[in-house]
């Protein structure tokens, strides 16, 4: 693409209208900047119902439920076989839950095809992946998702709005594993108010004194902007219930070294992205228990809340259904412009794309961590752009989610309240990061939803007489029972009031090969599986190291100490076999997906290690920024969407003095 | 890509509905009230006084069309005959024996009896005899914000929560306020 001399059409062009691309918009906006953001997928309606809607009828109610092109409903007028689209078949598919595991038909990541015996005629009894003789168990399942649509996946994130520890960001530094950022943790704070301000975070400093222990500290005087949101009697329970409870730094026989400290484990609550008073024209919480696939109120923030602040500053247009397919970069290593398809279908429902370009001074990457490696490896006819470091696309990373789930003793009721209001932060840093990953405990307030998708599947249980739950074991002989009436209802109110659930998520090591490449054929360099706009589909290949497994195997033996604690029973199933299911040191166990996509243009001082500065600019190309999640040199151990809107703010100051200039 | 059962003009054409004949006022009492037996329920809360919803006129009228008007008429009159024995049986042993609670193997007219608990619990449909691989739906979006396995959590459906902030923090209300019938026949 050429712009044949003539002035640049705008300022600044955004590539994706999610958290960061919105809040760099409306920054660039108020500075009297004209933006063009091209978000590829459908409009922010005007009224979330249509998204409920899809919610409420969806069976299977995944992070993607009310979401367009939908996943998920099953036995509808509209899709009476429950299918999942074909990827192939749409202008911006995504990774979906239901699709995790599946051929590419279904799944729009394509993986490392499982080796796994799965299919159901196979003689062969399943099995976990293989460990590798360096350690690592590789050929696993990247288990996140994401969306691609006005506003971006964080339609559904949880709100938490954790900061990053001190040693998060200085793991080389201090325990000689992985690497620093290239940012401290002084210039990080007045960064973190700035988004705290923009989300609207509930928190209280006083609250979050006792983590002082991990190095969480605040600037002197530092107020949040509203009150906590009240803990949940789930919280409450726990942290009574681990009221003097220690752990080791390490288990016995851990790799590389032992950490004998002991650890208090105390629980927390969580900084909350959500309303604790009403803030900027939005509600408060009311307890929907629904954060994560959607909040039917918009009590949370997120990102449709900064779009409309930065359509409001009248510098900032958003076209829609425009997907990005090439960045254009001259001879001088500029971006000259970026073009995409705008797509749309006709009356009979076939796809139509029509190829468009657009020119300005400088250029964003702001479509997820996934999305913008891929966009990145697809400019330059698929030679790929700013990457003479070879790191586009590499150390992907995620929270692996490690979920355990327990009866307590005495009712707690869960189903209630905001999906988590509190965790344990209290093990997030200490010695052992030498040895084994840091991971942070938050404790759900969705009962066994996420466990084991009650109150279905307990409820089926003692319906039909069966026991997927683990909880139906009271007939003769520890068989199931099938109940009716009053008999039903009072035993399901028994167990449902007191299931409760704690996920564990690691600060995974960064690794060379676990990365994202464009889905090509090396001989042919043709496309093996391509979206309905006939662009190349993500290839992602991923896999653990001991010293992220190690993490699994203190969060398993942490859990079952804290259950223990409380008097209540672990009902935990790792099977073997499935998507996310992995064996270390002859234990078994499944990891989940957090959405928490990392690492894929990791930034740095040096421009042969990473792909951007601490501005997230481009090291190769001087008008482009790459923003996100995806520039983390590692997932550290809090939810990363605070973080990454912070860093939105830095990178926003710098295109402004770059413009400026 | 015109396949999609996504777009619209790629979705197939579903078959014209069955639409059964609207039932008496009689025919929905009546299937209220072995809703609520075998629920669980307070019959007064499976069909209060204003009914707006409706939702037992859907489902009586939604489950006809799964199973057939001949089936229906069956169950229901089983129910009746259990209904009016003297001495009255309690609501308990009703379901417990329109279920076939102490059968191994319980009969068509109990699986649709399951059918029909499931539906109320949880605003779907389960085909009988619950095959894996069976077509579930959600019946409609007032099945699911009104089903009534939250309130055996003393919660409310996800994403649709008549609670006001900070509620979580407190103990719920007594089983009962959430309208489950804790006195009749009840316990393990």
């Amino acid at each position: 693409m050429s712009n044949n001399g003539a002035s640049p059409q705008y300022d600044v062009v955004i590539v994706g209208a999610g958290v960061s691309g919105n809040l760099i918009a409306k920054q660039l906006g108020l500075a009297g900047k004209k933006v063009l953001i091209l978000e590829a997928g459908l409009p922010v309606p005007d009224s979330r119902e249509e998204y409920m809607n899809n919610f409420y009828l969806a069976l299977a109610k995944t992070p993607e439920a009310p979401y367009p092109a939908l996943a998920g409903r099953t036995g509808t007028k509209d899709n009476p076989a429950g299918k999942l689209p074909d990827p192939a078949t749409l202008p911006t598919p995504r990774a979906t839950v239901l699709g995790l595991g599946g051929a590419p038909d279904v799944s729009y990541l394509v993986q490392a095809q499982s080796w796994i015996a799965t299919h159901p005629d196979s003689p062969e009894p399943p099995q976990n992946p293989p460990t590798a003789p360096t350690g690592e168990v590789r050929g696993l399942q990247f288990s996140s998702t994401f969306e691609r649509n006005g506003g971006g996946t964080s339609w559904h994130w949880l709100g938490t709005s954790l900061r990053e520890l001190e040693n998060d960001i200085r793991m080389w530094t201090k325990y000689q594993h992985a690497v620093d950022w290239p940012v401290t943790y002084d210039e990080l704070q007045p960064l973190w108010a700035l988004a705290e301000k923009e989300i609207g975070v509930a928190a209280s400093v006083t609250q979050q004194e006792p983590l002082e222990v991990v190095g969480l500290e605040y600037p002197q005087g530092y107020q949040y902007p509203m009150q906590p949101i009240p803990t949940s009697i789930v919280d409450q329970t726990v942290s009574q219930g681990v009221s003097g409870l220690e752990v080791p730094g390490t288990l016995p026989d851990t790799p590389g070294g032992s950490d004998p400290q002991m650890y208090d484990v105390f629980v927390t609550p969580t900084p909350a992205g959500r309303n604790s008073e009403p803030y900027d024209d939005r509600r408060v919480c009311a307890g929907n228990t629904n954060c994560i696939p959607i909040c039917p109120i918009q009590a949370k923030w997120d990102p449709t809340v900064t779009l409309g602040k930065a359509l409001d500053t009248g510098n900032v247009t958003v076209s829609y259904q425009s997907v990005a397919y090439n960045v254009a970069v001259d001879a001088n290593n500029n971006v000259t412009g970026i073009d995409y398809y705008q797509w749309s279908r006709d009356e009979h429902g076939n796809l139509q794309k029509v190829s468009k370009s657009v020119t300005g001074k400088v250029f964003v990457l702001a479509c997820h961590a996934i999305e913008n490696a891929k966009l990145l490896l697809m400019s330059n006819n698929w030679k790929g752009i700013a990457n003479k470091s070879d790191q586009v696309g590499r150390n992907l990373m995620d929270h692996p989610l490690y979920l355990t789930w327990a009866l307590a003793p005495q009712p707690l009721w869960g189903y209630r309240g905001p999906l988590a209001t509190a965790g344990i932060e209290s093990l997030r840093d200490g010695e052992f990061r030498k040895y084994r990953a840091a991971f942070r405990m938050e404790i759900g307030n969705e009962g066994w939803n996420f466990a084991t998708g009650d109150p279905y599947t307990t409820a089926l249980d003692f319906i039909t007489g069966t026991n997927d739950s683990g909880l139906n074991t009271d007939g003769p002989n520890g068989t199931a029972q099938r109940l009716g009436g009053t008999a039903l209802a009072l035993k399901l109110n028994n167990l449902l009031t007191r299931q409760f659930r704690i996920a564990c998520m690691f600060d995974q090591t960064p690794l060379q090969e676990n990365r994202v490449t464009l889905d090509v054929d090396p001989q042919t360099g043709k496309p093996n599986n391509v979206d309905g706009l006939g662009l190349p589909r993500p290839k992602v290949e991923y896999g653990f190291d001991p010293y992220t497994m190690e993490g699994f195997r203190m969060a398993a033996y942490v859990c079952s100490q804290v259950y223990k604690q409380m008097g209540a029973t672990e009902f935990t199933k790792n099977n073997v076999g499935g998507t996310g299911d992995f064996t270390y040191r002859g234990v078994n166990y499944h990891y989940y997906g957090a959405g928490h996509v990392v690492g894929t243009h990791r930034m740095g001082p040096d421009p042969c290690t990473s792909v951007v500065d601490a501005t997230q600019r481009s090291h190769d190309v001087q008008n482009l920024w790459i923003v996100g999640s995806g520039s983390f040199p590692t997932v550290c151990t809090a939810n990363p969407t605070l973080t990454l809107l912070a860093l939105a703010f830095k990178s926003a100051d710098s295109m402004i003095a770059a413009l400026n200039s | 890509m015109s396949t999609s059962p996504l777009t619209p003009g790629g979705a197939s054409v579903p078959p014209p509905p069955i639409v059964p004949a609207t039932p008496s006022e009689a025919v929905v009492q009546s299937f209220a009230n072995m809703s609520a037996a075998l629920t669980g329920f307070q019959p007064s809360f499976i069909r209060p006084f204003l009914d707006p919803v409706n939702l037992s006129g859907t489902f009586y009228s939604f489950a006809v069309v799964q199973v057939g008007q001949a089936m229906m008429d069956a169950l229901m009159s089983a129910y009746s005959a259990l209904s009016s024995q003297t001495p009255p049986l309690s609501s308990q042993a009703i379901a417990d024996a329109l279920l076939e609670i102490s059968s191994p193997t319980p009969s068509t007219q109990a699986q649709l009896c399951q059918a029909i608990v499931a539906m109320w619990y949880l605003g779907s449909w389960y085909p009988p005899p619950f095959q894996t691989n069976g077509l579930h739906q959600v019946i409609s979006s007032q099945a699911y914000t009104k089903s009534l396995v939250w309130n055996l959590a003393q919660a409310h459906p996800m994403g649709f929560s008549a609670f006001t902030f900070g509620y979580w923090s407190q103990a719920p209300a007594s089983l009962e306020t959430f309208g489950v019938n804790t006195g009749n026949g009840g316990g393990q």
